[in-house]
């Protein structure tokens, strides 16, 4: 069997606390600029008391960009999917005969609606049409309606390393000759319900996140859609089109510890990188950049710290890494997928995004995080994306250049 | 390229006493209401107490299921973990969005969050059998469970040594059956299991219910398998006799090589039309076998329809109360399983003995 060649990126979409499109994400990454601040979109007692990502967009405002005959049901987290991935696939002709699927991610689905339409729905039938929006499948139906993907629907939900799942199926179904172009990602819009269980969780900083830091105290929640359109490589040469990017690897396991802690050591965070790297065959020195998950929560940076270390051995020889969580908050089960185009623009840029908010390395790891932004030469991204269940993903990136 | 796999254990549960050792449908447990709760069976035999006291329904399910899955292949490890679930932890949801409509803004009990998690029955297996494999949960309504096969079949392809668990969950929700009523998703009138399937009788609506199925599975044959997955396929809307053809076309078959075909007529006179438009354009004078008469409609059922045509492989014969229409069957050796819900959501998945 002859070896698969990489799975080609041709396209991405991306709307964040920090820009509305790729480009503007790509402008506030260049200056630093992040996009914490206080609840303005979504009604909750939690206003002017948390600090997070939001889109500074209101639903309506989201349904008349996409054109969307109002008064049909989309949920919020689907009109963010939809702006993404509309982004992502511009120029890319979806009824060529390729086969293409649509995998997104997300653990938010409707439940905006129906936490706010709870008790109205038994009473009232205003917003009755919403009923139906509340499974997870159900906004991934409606983008592939929206799109124009008939060939394969799926709907991945495994906590905050969702989208890093969704792409990886993708690029595993091109490899197995399943499908020769998938558009993947994810999607999670901030909820009453996410908002409120982290809190439970009791898992919030009291200001703005500093992920690696030795006195982080917690994260910031965020919303965002991020997608990406993945091609079988020689269908891409054939095309003389130039990707983007090349997905050159991709691993996963599952840490087996805790229902949402990570093990000290990292196992789970060690294995997802250690896989990437030999689906990639690549040795961990080729690394030029690690977008680490960083949630600045305890647990996270000191448990992917420590799987960090095991990766590459000591705090010298590990590349430039950074959480970029500062800037758009922790987005969920759209995590994967932003901090993929995050990646991949730190490949087209040839540069090294800053983790915000640090000053004091954890003692126990030693380990210092890129602070400012930095030009380097990077051929090859790993990107981290952890979740509840001891869900661990890895996706590694690499220059088209290659 | 995609490579058959064995089916080496199953387990289920379902509202029919599929836990019961050889039960094979002889005798089905009559229900006149809407919706039915799965049969709980002695979690306790295979789960610790002091987990067990943690687990909503649905991680019980699982891990309960997995476990006899797990039995009947005489293993206790396994390389990853794929699973499927329309509407994940429901139950748990719904505590959480109560408790946050009360009390927002207070510290409210974190269990229900967590346990709300679309992935945890999975990640409750993992957990349980110490595996730090491939861990995957799809949600993507009535083709949950397809989604998690057509992974397993890939990821098998991948790695030709590995054994995997493969399977689905759905649990029912007090308040998201409220709502599945308001939408008239439900059966209202006069629901009953077995369900009247003959047209004249149909009334709209759907009997809903819950359940778990879980299967090892391989590429290794073997003297435990008890068959084989050949092909998976969906698709969200299509023509539903002409996918069938294509799939059948694509798998290099004609419908006489088709042994029996599993319907999945539900009594909704909506669109059980769909399925005796597939009988009668193609499979003609083939043994058709029902399933969600006996065990309900929820999102994955497809998998307790998957381990009944492994049951059908191994006895050889087809139970009276599941037999629709079409003559006694002949050998067995080769079934299609097609369902869809709501004139969506088909899903076909073709197994051999």
């Amino acid at each position: 069997m002859s070896m698969p060649g990489p799975i080609a990126i041709t396209g991405m979409g991306a709307i964040s606390a920090i820009g509305e499109d790729v480009p503007s994400n790509y402008r506030s990454l260049r200056i630093s600029r992040h996009g914490i601040g206080p609840i303005r979109q979504l009604d909750t007692p939690h206003r002017g008391r948390l600090l997070v990502g939001e889109i500074n967009m209101s639903n309506e405002e989201l349904v008349e960009q996409l054109g969307i005959p109002s008064g049909e049901a989309y949920t919020r987290s689907t009109l963010l999917a939809l702006l993404a991935a509309t982004e992502a696939t511009i120029g890319i002709d979806l009824t060529d005969g390729s086969r293409t699927g649509l995998i997104s991610a997300t653990t938010v689905g409707g439940m905006d609606a129906t936490e706010r339409y709870y008790e109205d729905y038994l009473t009232s039938e205003t917003h009755r049409h919403y009923i139906p929006t509340h499974p997870c499948g159900y906004s991934t139906e409606q983008m592939a309606r929206y799109l124009g993907v008939t060939d394969f629907v799926t709907t991945i939900s495994t906590a905050c390393s969702s989208a890093a799942n969704a792409i990886m199926l993708g690029a595993r179904m091109i490899k197995g000759g399943l499908l020769d172009r998938a558009i993947v990602g994810g999607t999670d819009c901030l909820s009453r319900f996410t908002i409120n269980g982290f809190n439970s969780l009791m898992i919030y900083t009291d200001g703005h996140c500093r992920p690696f830091d030795e006195h982080r105290n917690g994260l910031n929640l965020g919303e965002a859609a991020a997608y990406l359109v993945l091609e079988r490589a020689e269908l891409v040469r054939r095309q003389t089109k130039t990707p983007l990017a090349y997905l050159s690897g991709y691993g996963h396991a599952n840490d087996a510890f805790h229902q949402t802690a990570s093990s000290e050591d990292g196992d789970g965070a060690y294995l997802a990188m250690k896989h990437a790297l030999e689906v990639a065959q690549l040795d961990a020195s080729a690394i030029s950049y690690v977008n680490a998950h960083g949630t600045a929560t305890p647990n996270n940076d000191l448990a992917e710290g420590q799987a960090l270390l095991r990766i590459f051995g000591t705090p010298e020889s590990i590349p430039p890494f950074s959480s970029t969580k500062a800037f758009t908050g922790h987005t969920l089960a759209a995590a994967g997928a932003i901090e993929a185009v995050f990646s991949i623009l730190a490949l087209q840029h040839q540069e090294v995004f800053a983790n915000l908010n640090f000053s004091q390395p954890i003692t126990v790891l030693g380990i210092v995080p890129q602070t400012t932004r930095l030009s380097t030469e990077i051929n090859h991204v790993l990107s981290n994306s952890f979740g509840f269940g001891g869900n661990c993903s890895s996706l590694l990136f690499s220059s088209a250049h290659d | 390229m995609i490579k058959p796999i064995y089916i080496h254990g199953k387990g289920g549960i379902s509202i029919q006493p599929t836990t019961e050792p050889d039960y094979f449908f002889d005798s089905i447990l009559p229900y006149t209401q809407n919706p039915i709760p799965a049969r709980d069976p002695d979690y306790k035999a295979l789960i610790p107490p002091l987990q067990l006291r943690r687990m909503n329904k649905s991680m019980r399910m699982a891990i309960f299921t997995s476990q006899l899955a797990l039995r009947e292949a005489n293993r206790t490890t396994i390389d990853a973990v794929i699973t499927g679930s329309g509407l994940g932890c429901l139950r748990d949801s719904e505590r959480f969005v109560e408790s946050l409509l009360a009390d927002e803004g207070q510290s409210l009990n974190p269990t229900p969050f967590i346990q709300s998690t679309h992935n945890m029955a999975a990640a409750a297996i993992a957990l349980a059998l110490k595996c730090n494999g491939y861990n995957m949960t799809y949600v993507n309504n009535a083709n949950s469970f397809e989604s998690a096969l057509l992974d397993g079949m890939v990821y098998l392809s991948e790695h030709p040594d590995h054994t995997i668990l493969l399977g689905a969950v759905d649990e029912l929700g007090e308040r998201t059956t409220e709502f599945w009523n308001i939408a008239e998703y439900l059966k209202q009138d006069r629901p009953a299991i077995p369900t009247p399937l003959a047209a004249a009788a149909n009334t709209p609506g759907e009997i809903a219910a819950e359940g778990s199925t879980f299967f090892v599975a391989s590429r290794q044959s073997g003297p435990s398998a008890a068959g084989k997955v050949i092909a998976v396929e969906t698709s969200l809307e299509t023509s539903p006799v002409s996918f069938v053809n294509q799939f059948l076309q694509k798998n290099e078959l004609n419908t006489g090589a088709i042994d029996a075909v599993l319907l999945g007529y539900n009594g909704d006179s909506r669109y059980d039309g769909i399925y005796r438009g597939i009988s009668q354009a193609l499979f003609t004078g083939v043994p058709c076998v029902g399933f969600k008469h006996i065990l309900g409609e929820y999102d994955t059922v497809i998998a307790a329809a998957m381990a009944l045509a492994l049951q059908l492989l191994r006895e050889q014969r087809i139970p009276a109360a599941l037999q629709l229409s079409g003559p006694p069957p002949k050998e067995l050796t080769r079934l299609l399983i097609y369902t869809q819900r709501r004139g969506m959501n088909h899903g076909l998945i073709l197994i051999e003995r």
